[in-house]
């Protein structure tokens, strides 16, 4: 019990070094581009959990206005993410990212 | 300008717009233009005459003397040459003035009995263009005042003596002739050309009076042999041009082309050019060069009258005949009987031009028959061309009231002054020699006129197959005349006749003195007086200075006029150093004494030879008289009276007869040993050529091959292997690194990924150590 009562830093850490490692393997093995940009979400907030656990461990306020930062970021990242996978499906009427290697050679 | 350097021009350049007419335009114009040539010749000859009047008559000056010249090509300072400038120029004085006459009557003469001769031929036109250029030549040579402008003119008369002579090139011994007759000139014009070199490599100048002027001064820097030398490879020139021994092989043979040729180039003219232009560097002529020329043109003189004794050939004795005449001006000049050689070269271009046109005459009326053995009887046929071949004949064999006489004594008479001069011993062959040959002229002169002009005609004795060759030359020559009378000899026509009957009247001696003993008393040679030498007497020796002063007449004069004898008042006058020099009491001087006596030589050696050939007068006369009648005496002898008969004759003495039928083997020894040399050397030359040159030019061609092999290969291998591995080895790089590219985002994800992990176990391990 006391792993669950006394939650230190390590504990936030290794949460966001799970989440780190699931988006990770998301963004690596999935085959949808839209997968892949939840991968890339989950791998930003594993960051944000990072800020605000030294934030709140450390002292002072950088690490929140950081994880601030990063979800105004991840927004505009997925704004600008899902523009890019609606054209590439009208080019390649496909979402499918190991069809699309045109960039190959 | 003289206004009679104006006139002259318009001599000189007249006969070249005679060739330039005819060459060009014959075929257009009537008659193919002759009556151009004559009409343009003998306004011509009325100009020379002109000058010759204002000259030699009117000024009446021995020393006369106009010059002019201008800068033809001025190649500025050559480097190691120094300014080199070459001027045109011409010079007249008496000689001048006497030779233009002489030339352009005789050319005149020649145009217009070529009307006759040649008439019908179908080169009619072209053959009086090419008198034309000669004539322009043979008056450059006659009126230039340098040496550059000599050897100029002096090859012209060679080229147009060559398209003469092969005038029937269609016959082999034609086309033969002129090619012998022009590498032989070409042989003496080698020597010439150094000679004038070597005056030009000391004085920088190629004029005639500057020459002698440094002469005079002392200013040649070499040894007394290099001014011998060029005295004789100058004299070189005139053997080849005057066939003089060794290079008189040429003449006999030019006989091939048309007789007035032969009686304009070959008898009176061009051969004649080398005596006058050994006449016109005469003051520079050392005491051996003269030695060596007075041998030459003794031996000449007699080895052509032994030659032209047996000739058959009508022209081949005439030619002969000139040969050795020609060796008797040589002589006279090597003696130094100036005048008396000159007076020979002008008597003897009159009296040998009418023997030689009388010869046409006769092989003309005779159909190209030019063997005397079948001639014969002419006399009655021909009574104009006899009397005046007659009388050519006596002049040419020297017989009193004749100028051959005149002219032939003098010679002589120095001759033998010259040897006695001389101190005797072996110079007496020169004057015995010249007694023996004016026998020998006589002889064959009176067997030839014997056989042509008298007894019957042998035209029925030639044998049959015994075609003359000059037969086919003239095939073409369809005269209407001889149609008419196909067997028939006549007389030739008047435009035949006319320049026969001029020119013997110019053999008379009253046209040149009023002695007919004494040529000296008379205007020509009043007129033309050995002019002082500008290289003193020391024979053979290196006394440099003494030469010099020698010179100087007026320091020297007296201490010469002892040693002449003659207290003569009048100057010595030197060519070389002063025209001006010249006094005016020569002519009357010269008149009443005569060559020797009227002239007072600086020169010691001059002045002693002269005085001797003065004394030796008389002797000479006497000689040469019984001479010529002992010539004539044996002719008659032998082809009259027949005590003695020519033909057992020759089988008696046969050796001897071949020899001097054979012309002393000259052809046949030359062809043993020049030609046969020639092609010999030019065998071996040729093997040098195929095996050696070749050989090193085919050598260096198979090791430039090799190397360019090993280069070929070290390019193919080594140079192109380096590109062709550069772009191999990038190549495969790229295609190995090519498969990074996948295309695909997640692959580089990874890549990128194990970057950083790479990165960051790199940046623990180097934390922990």
């Amino acid at each position: 019990m006391e792993l669950l009562t006394n939650i230190g830093l390590n504990h936030y850490l290794t949460i966001s070094a799970l989440l780190f490692g699931f988006g990770l393997f998301a963004v690596m093995t999935r085959k949808n581009a839209i997968v892949i940009l939840m991968g890339v979400e989950l791998i930003l907030n594993a960051a944000n959990i990072n800020f605000l656990a030294f934030s709140k461990f450390n002292g002072g306020m950088e690490g929140v206005m950081f994880s601030l930062f990063v979800i105004v970021l991840a927004a505009a990242e997925a704004a600008v993410g899902l523009a890019i996978v609606i054209n590439i499906y009208k080019i390649f009427r496909s979402v499918d990212v190991s069809t699309i290697d045109t960039m190959k050679e | 300008m003289h206004s009679l350097i104006q006139l002259s021009i318009a001599v000189l350049l007249l006969p070249l717009l005679s060739f330039v007419i005819l060459i060009f335009f014959n075929k257009r114009l009537p008659r193919r233009g002759d009556f151009i040539g004559v009409g343009i010749l003998g306004t011509t000859f009325a100009i020379s005459l002109y000058i010759f009047w204002s000259v030699v008559v009117q000024s009446y000056d021995p020393a006369f003397r106009v010059v002019w010249d201008f800068t033809w090509i001025d190649l500025g300072n050559v480097p190691g040459v120094g300014p080199l400038v070459i001027k045109m120029g011409i010079v007249i004085d008496n000689l001048t003035a006497i030779m233009l006459a002489m030339v352009t009557l005789i050319s005149f003469l020649v145009h217009l009995y070529s009307t006759g001769y040649m008439s019908g031929d179908p080169r009619y036109g072209r053959f009086f263009a090419f008198l034309g250029i000669f004539t322009f030549s043979m008056l450059g040579i006659v009126l230039a005042d340098n040496l550059f402008a000599i050897y100029i003119f002096w090859e012209l008369v060679g080229l147009s003596s060559y398209l003469l002579i092969g005038f029937y090139f269609e016959k082999d011994s034609a086309a033969d002739a002129q090619k012998k007759a022009f590498l032989a000139n070409r042989v003496g014009d080698i020597g010439m050309w150094l000679g004038i070199l070597i005056l030009y490599s000391q004085f920088h100048t190629f004029s005639y009076q500057e020459i002698f002027a440094n002469l005079a001064a002392g200013k040649f820097g070499l040894s007394q042999a290099w001014l011998t030398a060029a005295g004789i490879l100058l004299f070189m020139g005139c053997v080849g041009k005057s066939a003089q021994f060794p290079l008189h092989v040429w003449l006999p043979d030019a006989m091939e082309g048309p007789t007035p040729v032969s009686a304009l180039i070959h008898a009176a003219t061009m051969v004649a050019a080398g005596v006058y232009f050994v006449a016109r560097i005469f003051v520079l002529l050392t005491a051996d060069a003269l030695h060596v020329i007075a041998f030459i043109g003794a031996f000449t003189a007699f080895m052509a009258a032994t030659i032209a004794i047996t000739q058959h050939d009508i022209k081949r004795v005439l030619a002969y005949s000139t040969v050795s005449q020609l060796g008797y001006m040589v002589l006279g000049l090597g003696v130094g009987a100036y005048s008396a050689a000159l007076f020979h070269l002008v008597t003897h271009a009159f009296f040998k031009a009418c023997l030689f046109l009388g010869s046409g005459a006769i092989i003309h009326a005779m159909h190209h028959e030019q063997d005397m053995r079948w001639m014969g009887g002419l006399r009655k046929h021909m009574p104009w061309t006899f009397a005046t071949f007659t009388l050519a004949t006596l002049a040419l064999a020297g017989l009193p009231l004749t100028s051959g006489f005149m002219s032939k004594d003098a010679i002589l008479a120095g001759a033998i002054g010259f040897a006695n001069a001389e101190g005797g011993g072996i110079y007496y062959i020169i004057p015995f020699l010249g007694f023996f040959s004016a026998m020998l002229t006589a002889f064959y002169m009176g067997r030839q006129i014997w056989l042509v002009f008298f007894g019957e005609s042998r035209t029925h004795l030639k044998p049959a197959d015994d075609h003359h060759h000059g037969h086919d030359a003239h095939a073409a020559h369809g005269h209407d005349l001889h149609h008419e009378e196909a067997h028939g000899v006549h007389e030739v026509p008047w435009n035949m006749r006319a320049p026969l009957v001029v020119l013997a009247a110019l053999s008379v001696f009253a046209v040149y003195s009023p002695d007919p003993l004494d040529g000296a008393k008379g205007w020509f040679m009043s007129m033309v007086q050995t002019p002082a030498t500008v290289v003193g007497s020391s024979a053979g020796g290196a006394k440099h200075d003494t030469a010099v002063s020698a010179t100087r007449p007026d320091r020297l004069l007296a201490e010469a006029v002892p040693a002449v004898g003659h207290g003569a008042e009048s100057d010595a006058h030197s060519e070389g150093v002063a025209s001006e020099a010249a006094s005016e009491g020569h002519g009357a001087e010269a008149g009443a004494h005569g060559e020797a006596a009227g002239h007072v030589f600086s020169d010691p050696r001059q002045a002693s030879i002269a005085h001797a050939a003065h004394e030796a007068h008389n002797p000479a006369i006497l000689i040469s008289s019984v001479m010529v009648v002992l010539g004539i005496s044996l002719a008659l002898v032998v082809y009259v009276f027949r005590i003695i008969d020519p033909d057992r004759t020759a089988a008696s003495i046969r050796p001897l007869y071949l020899f001097s039928f054979n012309k002393w083997y000259w052809d046949e020894i030359y062809q043993a040993t020049i030609i046969n040399g020639s092609v010999v050397l030019s065998k071996v030359l040729s093997w040098i050529d195929t095996n050696i040159v070749d050989g090193a030019v085919n050598g260096v061609a198979v090791v430039t091959k090799k190397v360019a092999f090993t280069s070929g290969g070290f390019d193919r291998y080594v140079v192109d292997g380096a590109v062709n591995f550069t772009a191999f080895f990038v190549n495969t790089t790229g295609a190995v690194l090519k498969k990074l590219q996948t295309g695909k985002v997640q692959t580089y994800v990874v890549m990128l990924m194990l970057a950083v992990i790479g990165y960051f176990i790199y940046y623990f391990t180097q934390l922990i150590s």
